[in-house]
């Protein structure tokens, strides 16, 4: 956990770093780790139980450590309850939808920065607009539109839905915008077509904007749940987030009458974070970058 | 015998209309790569937003033709003491959330930005961000777990001699719960906004302040503050956007007891819309909110002058 998020070199002697008086130091420490532990308390605590053994996840208790340590949990949950195969559909989905989305919205990018393009302004105010609606509220006319579209129950209706998006296009544009522009000049003179210019001059002098809308996309796209709520009613095409929610509902689990212990409902959480923990753990400058970037810009 | 006819001077507007032809013959590859945007923004976001408003007016039966009936949806909506719930919930659960996730962030940003030990530095804001990536799918299950009858929190509260607490299973509980959770998922990520521009504030400028013999607190109030201001005006107006759009973690947390003071207005449109196919009045209550969210927008943008230093 090396975290860069916000260090500046601190190689200042003792007395000029500006530091709080003693006492404000141990109250000001008091309150972050108090901090610190809500935080992770409820993490430990899900990962104990997903990692203890069927009886022993039932039974009241402050778990912080597995008890009867056991992954039945999970080779239950995997595998009686199908997650493998919500795990294998929210990456399928997940990835190709992130692939053609940063795909799309880079090109939409790049058009946005040509100065002399007729009607920029206009094609710009439209692409903010998108960002003004508050699209989750047309949830019923979505599903409508899906219905007629024949995208019900079917990987393309999930990989279509929300597969361009307004953030990451005007994230990308200002990325492209510090490229210099006597770049894409030689590559004009060059005869080169506008598509080679931006495959091959734009894109790799872009790489962080590229990495961050490609690993925010793709956690939004993970973690998407009203799309799937809506448009999928097949159990073969669910997404984690589906499952995850149908576990949690006590009322109308699909489960019938299995008995659905706790350590494998905590299970399906730990697995449906262990990609965004991978992620994070490697591509935090860029998502950080991205977030900061996108919410001083957008 | 035909005579050339002497050409009359272009003008003005035709000239430019003549070159914005030549430039948009020249661009016309970069037209071609926004066809894919146009496309999607006109079928899944104006298309659908269309399609509600028209509905609003009709009677949508399951099978057969929708036939329009005036304004008889909205009336029914605005009649329905459900919606006005839900509208209260959506409105007070919203704000008095985003007040408090950037007020938490606030004091977490200045108290993290005291810590001199990087590692420990960079823990605590990990710990603090780290939720915000996760769905409320996932985070709501956790504190479904954690907040159960027997529950890590009740059989801590049980442990040490205290009653364990209802939160799921009375309606008082309803809204703490939301907000509290909201805030633990979402203020890490305002807290690495506002660090971001606390820590781009010029060293010197506090050293300054301690020669001048500025306490602690007025260094906050007068350095810091007004440093992170902008952040704060930003988040708000990203976030009023949102006060009416919350539906994930309502839906998922939401328990019979606690259904009624929390129930949101988009799951208010859901159980009409979808769960009870009630196309005509969903869509009208989706039509009224999405003015009110408009005029919240709008209202904020004003109060914060957000539009002034807008980079577009």
């Amino acid at each position: 956990m090396s975290t860069k998020l916000s260090d500046r070199p601190e190689k200042l002697p003792k007395a000029n770093r500006n530091e709080l008086p003693p006492l404000g130091r141990v109250i000001n420490a008091v309150f972050l780790v108090l901090i610190f532990l809500i935080m992770l308390l409820p993490m430990v605590n899900v990962l104990a139980i997903s990692l203890s053994s069927n009886a022993a996840s039932q039974v009241s208790d402050v778990t912080l450590w597995p008890k009867n340590f056991s992954t039945e949990g999970y080779t239950f949950i995997w595998n009686a309850q199908n997650l493998g195969r919500a795990f294998g559909n929210s990456s399928f989905v997940s990835v190709v939808g992130t692939l053609f989305t940063v795909f799309i919205s880079s090109m939409a990018g790049y058009a946005l920065i040509q100065r002399e393009l007729p009607f920029r302004k206009a094609i710009a105010t439209g692409i903010l607009i998108t960002m003004m609606i508050p699209g989750d509220l047309t949830l019923v006319s979505i599903f409508s539109l899906n219905k007629a579209l024949g995208l019900i129950d079917s990987y393309r209706g999930l990989i279509l839905n929300g597969l361009v998006s307004a953030f990451s296009i005007m994230l990308m544009r200002n990325y492209f915008l510090s490229v210099p522009e006597s770049l894409a000049e030689s590559g004009r003179i060059d005869n080169a077509s506008e598509l080679r210019i931006f495959l091959s001059i734009y894109l790799p002098l872009s790489l962080p904007g590229l990495a961050a809308i490609t690993f925010l996309e793709f956690i939004g796209k993970w973690n998407s749940f009203m799309v799937p709520l809506i448009i999928t009613t097949k159990p073969q095409l669910f997404t984690l987030p589906i499952i995850l929610r149908q576990l949690t509902q006590p009322t109308d689990s699909t489960s019938g009458v299995v008995q659905i212990y706790e350590n494998a409902r905590m299970a399906a959480i730990v697995i449906t974070v262990i990609p965004l923990l991978v992620l994070y753990s490697f591509a935090q400058r860029f998502l950080i970058g991205g977030l900061t970037l996108g919410a001083s810009k957008g | 015998m035909s005579t050339i006819q002497a050409q009359p001077p272009l003008t003005r507007r035709q000239q430019h209309r003549a070159w914005r032809r030549r430039k948009m013959w020249q661009y016309k590859s970069i037209y071609l790569m926004i066809v894919p945007v146009f496309l999607y923004f006109a079928i899944f976001t104006f298309y659908p937003l269309g399609l509600g408003l028209v509905q609003s007016f009709q009677r949508v039966p399951l099978i057969g033709k929708a036939t329009y009936i005036g304004v008889t949806n909205y009336q029914q909506v605005l009649k329905d003491p459900i919606f006005i719930k839900s509208m209260t919930n959506s409105m007070l659960v919203g704000t008095t959330s985003l007040l408090i996730n950037l007020a938490v962030a606030l004091v977490l940003a200045i108290s993290v930005n005291e810590v001199r030990n990087r590692f420990s530095k960079s823990l605590i804001q990990t710990a603090t961000f780290l939720p915000y990536l996760f769905s409320w799918t996932v985070v709501g299950g956790m504190w479904l777990q954690i907040l159960a009858h027997n529950g890590m929190m009740n059989n801590f509260l049980a442990l040490v001699g205290l009653d364990r607490l209802p939160f799921f299973t009375s309606p008082v509980w309803g809204r703490p719960v939301i907000l509290f959770t909201n805030a633990w998922k979402q203020a890490g990520y305002f807290v690495v906004l506002m660090l971001a521009s606390v820590v781009s504030i010029d060293p010197t400028i506090y050293e300054a302040a301690r020669i001048d013999g500025a306490s602690r607190i007025k260094q906050i109030s007068y350095i810091i503050i007004p440093q992170v201001w902008p952040t704060i005006k930003t988040l708000l107006v990203l976030g009023a956007t949102g006060v009416l759009r919350n539906f994930d973690q309502v839906l998922i947390m939401n328990r019979p007891a606690t259904k009624d003071s929390i129930r949101t207005l988009l799951l208010y449109i859901y159980e009409e819309g979808i769960t009870k196919r009630r196309i005509g009045t969903a869509t009208a209550a989706a039509s009224v909110v999405m003015v009110i969210t408009l005029v919240i927008t709008v209202v904020v943008r004003r109060m914060a002058r957000y539009d002034q230093d807008a980079s577009y």
